[in-house]
């Protein structure tokens, strides 16, 4: 059987890339349909306040990057948890990789089958979307690090399509009003914790410190990050509400793509498609990177982690979670109302990773460090 | 060696898939569809609607004009093809007119009907026609085949620069405005008979249904206070003047208990044709008739206000002068009843500019 490295490391990557990871990995699925569930215009400060809460989030993940326990990798992982207790949160972490890598792919598919083959089995969608993961995956975690600066210039320029929408005449800007709260309810709260959700994904970058060149000033490039996405929420809210107003916004499934709709093209009638297919090249980047981390998860649980990686493990462990996908897509995945379901799950999984995996990294270090004293 | 393979499975699944076993279920083959570029939907009574189009709109081949009778529009979309050869798709809609009874009744299933189809554009003319509109087509289309297409191109024209002569409304204003905490939308409207189409003016929407048609001089009013705040010509027959590149800034102010809303409109412009006794070379008789063009812009305004607030619609979206950063927004039927009973202050001022020669009276 053929081997393949693929958590080798031959290089270090630099700072940059974090940045580009934290920023691509909060802006994922949830970009293109958010606007819809925040609705109202003071939500423009719910997201402000939100990111400065992740900028903390992400001061206490620096630490950890800091820390002596992150470069070494699992090593690290295994002196403050204990095999046993690695094995334990691997199999815990399973579950919401594979809640995460499944909204992904299968809102992905959605959003294509809706504005371009509307004809179409999803399934073929699906398959395809899935090989293409596959293919990067298998590549090995360091190509997949280096993919996401094609992910982040095939998808970072669209934002300049927006500007027109935050312009007059397309953009009416008393649809801004009132921009303090008049009335707060539970779907104000929903709405905060969807955007905390949104800005979950940097905890994911716990498990490639090792890859890291320099885990000392790592901050500036999280906070860089941080900051981009935080703006391109700002920008692409603001630009939908002006459009839309928030009557409109709250019936519009992904106000993001009918923004789009609207832009015109002498050449080609449907920009949308072309943007959608754009998105491709983002989404497989942080489906890949969770499919390795799926593939990792299940080699620390069964205990082989000393051994090297064979391509049929990785097969294996990628068919098991595109068996799963099918099964979903095929029974659990049908009426919008399941697809709102899912989508409530991995708002409350990725928010509560986002929360937790930091605080719990600190807080296991400081009681690490007080046994040792 | 292993690219090679690779590039062989590469070429036979692609054969496989567009061959055999194709996932796509579409037929767009071009020589066996038809794109409509727009839909005529009226009422055909018993709650039925009558939808016609024109086809084939691209290849050379007769012309012809494709009625139905159904219940549902997007029915009428689908049953065109059980009486036509080609599978007419919608992809090219470019237009949609609505017969004026049905806009009474109201617009809106049909209107959000066509925002739900991915493959029609939120930019997707609407319009209001009064008269029977296949007579027209029928008559014309053997003088002038591509009669859809010039109309199409006649909405694209007006729409580009906003410069003033017709009100024109695509999908994505139409619900934007009726969606909003006011929602009054707006749309143009024709008048067809056999041989004869004409723009008449703007009608006026309360929630989905038509309540009132401006026309002449209310239309460019609307024009230059709302709708794109430019006119190339402002033609004033009750004073024998029309003003040219008529550029207006307006200014509206509401009192704090929203009793009453001040209007003030700066017009920029030149006289380009005056037919009356006045000597315009001599600056009282010019300053004479611009006060008269400003009284009688400001009379004409007021009425128009007022005919508004009769009608119960606020095309001019007043209601959002109410909004504030810390005040909570008016819902629809509080603002409707302030409405009603707000005084206007109108004030027009008008700054003249010269024009390329002077116009001295005839001698």
């Amino acid at each position: 059987m053929a081997t393949c490295s693929l958590y080798a490391k031959t290089s270090g990557y630099g700072g940059i890339y974090v940045m580009l990871m934290v920023n691509r990995l909060q802006i994922l699925y949830f970009i293109l349909s958010m606007p819809a569930y925040l609705v109202h215009p003071y939500m423009i400060w719910g997201i402000i306040a939100i990111g400065v809460l992740s900028q903390c989030n992400l001061m206490i993940l620096s630490r950890w990057f800091a820390s002596k326990y992150a470069a070494k990798g699992f090593q690290g992982f295994v002196q403050l948890f204990g095999e046993r207790g690695v094995r334990f949160l691997a199999f815990a972490a399973l579950f919401p990789v594979f809640v995460k890598v499944t909204v992904l792919t299968l809102g992905y598919v959605e959003i294509v089958q809706m504005f371009i083959f509307p004809s179409m089995d999803k399934i073929w969608l699906l398959l395809s979307v899935f090989v293409t993961c596959f293919y990067v995956a298998q590549q090995g975690i360091e190509k997949t690090i280096r993919f996401v600066v094609i992910a982040f210039l095939c998808t970072i320029w669209m934002i300049v399509l927006f500007f027109p929408f935050i312009l007059p005449p397309l953009a009416t800007y008393s649809n801004l009003l009132p921009l303090v709260p008049t009335e707060w309810s539970l779907q104000s709260w929903k709405g905060l914790l969807i955007v905390w959700a949104a800005l979950s994904g940097p905890e994911y970058l716990i498990c490639l410190a090792p890859w890291f060149n320099s885990n000392h000033n790592l901050i500036k490039y999280l906070t860089l990050g941080n900051a981009l996405s935080i703006l391109e929420y700002l920008l692409l809210f603001a630009a939908s509400l002006s459009f839309f107003g928030s009557d409109y916004l709250r019936i519009s499934n992904f106000p993001v793509v009918q923004i789009i709709r609207y832009l015109q093209s002498p050449v080609f009638e449907r920009i949308d498609i072309i943007l959608i297919c754009i998105h491709l090249f983002h989404f497989v980047f942080a489906a890949a990177l969770l499919l390795l981390y799926f593939y990792g998860a299940v080699r620390i649980i069964v205990g082989k982690w000393h051994e090297q990686t064979t391509r049929r493990g990785f097969v294996l462990a990628s068919m098991a979670v595109l068996a799963c996908m099918m099964i979903i897509n095929q029974w659990f995945w049908t009426t919008g109302e399941e697809q709102y379901k899912w989508l409530a799950l991995q708002v409350w999984l990725g928010a509560s990773t986002y929360l937790l995996v930091p605080g719990l990294l600190l807080l296991a270090m400081k009681i690490k460090e007080r046994l040792q004293a | 060696m292993k690219d090679f393979k690779r590039a062989v499975l590469a070429v036979l699944s692609s054969i496989a898939l567009t061959t055999g076993c194709s996932p796509f279920v579409d037929n767009n083959m071009i020589e066996e569809i038809a794109p409509v570029i727009f839909w005529y939907v009226a009422d055909a009574g018993e709650g039925k609607l009558k939808i016609s189009t024109v086809v084939p709109p691209l290849v050379r081949e007769q012309k012809r004009l494709l009625t139905m009778q159904v219940d549902l529009l997007k029915q009428g979309g689908k049953d065109f093809n059980l009486i036509y050869y080609r599978e007419l798709k919608v992809g090219q809609l470019r237009m949609v007119l609505i017969n004026e009874e049905i806009a009474k009744k109201g617009l809106i299933r049909m209107v959000n009907t066509l925002l739900s189809d991915p493959a029609i554009s939120p930019r997707l003319f609407l319009a209001i026609v009064q008269g029977n509109f296949d007579d027209y087509i029928s008559a014309q289309l053997q003088k002038q085949p591509n009669l859809d297409y010039f109309l199409y191109r006649m909405f694209k024209h007006y729409e580009k620069t906003n410069q003033g002569e017709m009100t024109i409304v695509n999908l994505h204003d139409f619900l934007k405005r009726y969606y909003s905490p006011m929602p009054y939308p707006n749309l143009p409207v024709f008048k067809v008979s056999s041989n004869y189409f004409s723009y008449v003016g703007t009608a006026f929407f309360g929630r989905d249904k038509l309540k009132a048609i401006v026309q002449n001089m209310d239309d460019q009013i609307y024009q230059l206070i709302n709708n794109d705040k430019y006119l190339k010509h402002l033609a004033i027959p009750a004073l024998s003047t029309t003003l040219g590149q008529v550029r207006s800034s307006v200014q509206m102010k509401m009192n704090q208990d929203a009793s009453s809303i001040s209007v003030q409109v700066d017009l920029t412009g030149r006289i380009e044709e005056y037919q009356g006794d006045k000597n315009l070379l001599e600056g009282e008789q010019l300053a004479d008739l611009r006060k008269e063009i400003e009284s009688y812009l400001e009379k004409q305004t007021a009425e128009l206000l007022k005919k508004m607030q009769r009608w119960k619609v606020d095309p001019l979206q007043m209601g959002s002068l109410s909004l504030g950063p810390l005040k909570k927004p008016l819902r629809e039927k509080e603002w409707l009843n302030t409405w009603e009973h707000v005084k206007f202050d109108v004030d027009y001022r008008l700054h003249l500019q010269p024009s390329a020669t002077a116009l001295p009276v005839g001698r």
